[in-house]
């Protein structure tokens, strides 16, 4: 098999066959055995591309081998942790996702309960002044209104009054 | 091991193994029912078990050592107050790998963290020795040495495309397995296979491009290694 014909890596300067590339890193790691093993072998003897590949990789290993992973954080960094998630749970209470609903929610009652005590207020002192002026109205008309109490008469000039009055104008 | 046949040797050995994972596994999943539950303790003891990966899985993401502890301290509380959703259906480890690389991905683009970039080249000095580091089968041996190879490694690994110098830190430093990625990364095995060998190449690519791009004087040398 040769490289030209199947090495479809054109975006790199890259001469792995596409097809051999998770091969080639498990024969890295160590991590190729049995058939496959066998069948990467034969096909390396014949592939130059795959051969100067693995030998790329090989060369990558050595030079990463230099680098050293991140220091252990120490014994105490759990202690850390847990003192600042305590201390981030006791903040995050006042602090949660909900508190800004929370808060438009209680500025828009509170906008209510005020709109409603206007409005109450506002009914109550129509209502009062409907009142007023219906028992000034009553106290103005029940003289002009109201007819006058019939009285019984207290003596004989008084049952000759009233017989006067009451034949008023029926001559 | 004595009067014990070599097979049975390795039977031995290779059910012993999973056994003990399994067992691991089993207390595991105990102390996060126990943290599930609201014992601290039990969440301290998961912190202390995966502090170091997480740490090397942190600082391979995000290479700024300073913002490093910040993002794990931010990774443990995030996984604390999501623990009781967690179902157990996946390991707790993938989990809350899983957690911290979204984290990374987080930090970097609220930060918007632009990668290091190294303007001044190396020197014919340093592109010999660096050369003596890819040649030879052993790493430097004095530790100034290691230290300038590990720097010129760095500068090295800040051309390559992010996805590359992740996939390499995490697997050849950090030591995380191909396995290991694939779940964390949410990638097909393979896809990580192909992925971390396409970036050793970039690696290279860039290591060659280096000596191509040194100073004049040095070009001599280079061109002879290259042919």
């Amino acid at each position: 098999m040769s490289m030209n014909a199947e090495n479809s890596n054109a975006e790199i300067k890259y001469s792995a066959c596409t097809q051999h590339e998770a091969a080639l890193e498990d024969h890295l790691q160590g991590a190729l055995h049995g058939p496959e093993a066998a069948m990467l072998a034969e096909h390396l003897r014949s592939c130059a591309g795959c051969r100067a590949a693995l030998a790329d990789a090989t060369a990558s290993a050595r030079l990463l081998a230099v680098a050293e992973p991140a220091p252990d954080p120490g014994a105490g960094f759990s202690r850390i942790v847990m003192a600042h998630i305590r201390q981030e749970l006791r903040t995050g209470e006042g602090k949660s996702i909900w508190r800004p609903i929370v808060s438009v929610a209680w500025r828009v009652a509170a906008s209510a309960a005020f709109a409603l005590v206007l409005l109450v207020s506002f009914d109550l002192g129509r209502h009062s002044q409907f009142v007023s002026d219906q028992s000034m109205m009553a106290d103005n008309r029940v003289p002009e209104i109201a007819p006058d109490q019939p009285s019984l008469p207290a003596n004989r000039d008084d049952v000759i009054l009233m017989m006067a009055d009451t034949s008023h104008g029926k001559q | 091991m004595p009067n014990v046949p070599k097979g049975m040797a390795a039977t031995a050995s290779a059910l012993s193994l999973p056994v003990s994972r399994r067992e691991k596994g089993e207390e595991e999943r105990q102390l996060v029912r126990l943290a599930q539950s609201g014992e601290e303790a039990a969440f301290e003891e998961l912190i202390r078990r995966h502090q170091q990966r997480v740490f090397g899985l942190v600082s391979g993401i995000l290479r700024r050592r300073e913002d490093v502890e910040d993002v794990v301290q931010q990774v443990f509380l995030k996984v604390f107050v999501s623990l009781k959703r967690f179902d157990q259906r996946a390991a707790f480890s993938t989990w809350l790998y899983k957690i911290s690389v979204n984290e990374c991905w987080d930090y970097l683009r609220k930060k918007k963290v632009r990668p290091l970039v190294y303007e001044a080249d190396l020197s014919e000095e340093q592109v010999s020795r660096l050369d003596g580091v890819v040649s030879a089968d052993q790493p430097p041996s004095s530790s100034s040495d290691r230290a300038e190879a590990r720097d010129l490694l760095e500068h090295m690994m800040e051309k390559l495309p992010e996805q590359d110098r992740e996939l390499l830190v995490l697997k050849e430093v950090e030591g995380f397995s191909v396995q290991e990625l694939a779940e964390i990364l949410d990638l097909n095995v393979n896809t990580v296979k192909v992925r971390l060998f396409r970036a050793r190449a970039r690696l290279m690519d860039v290591y060659r491009r280096r000596l191509h791009s040194k100073p004049a004087g040095a070009a001599g040398s280079a061109e002879g290694k290259e042919g």
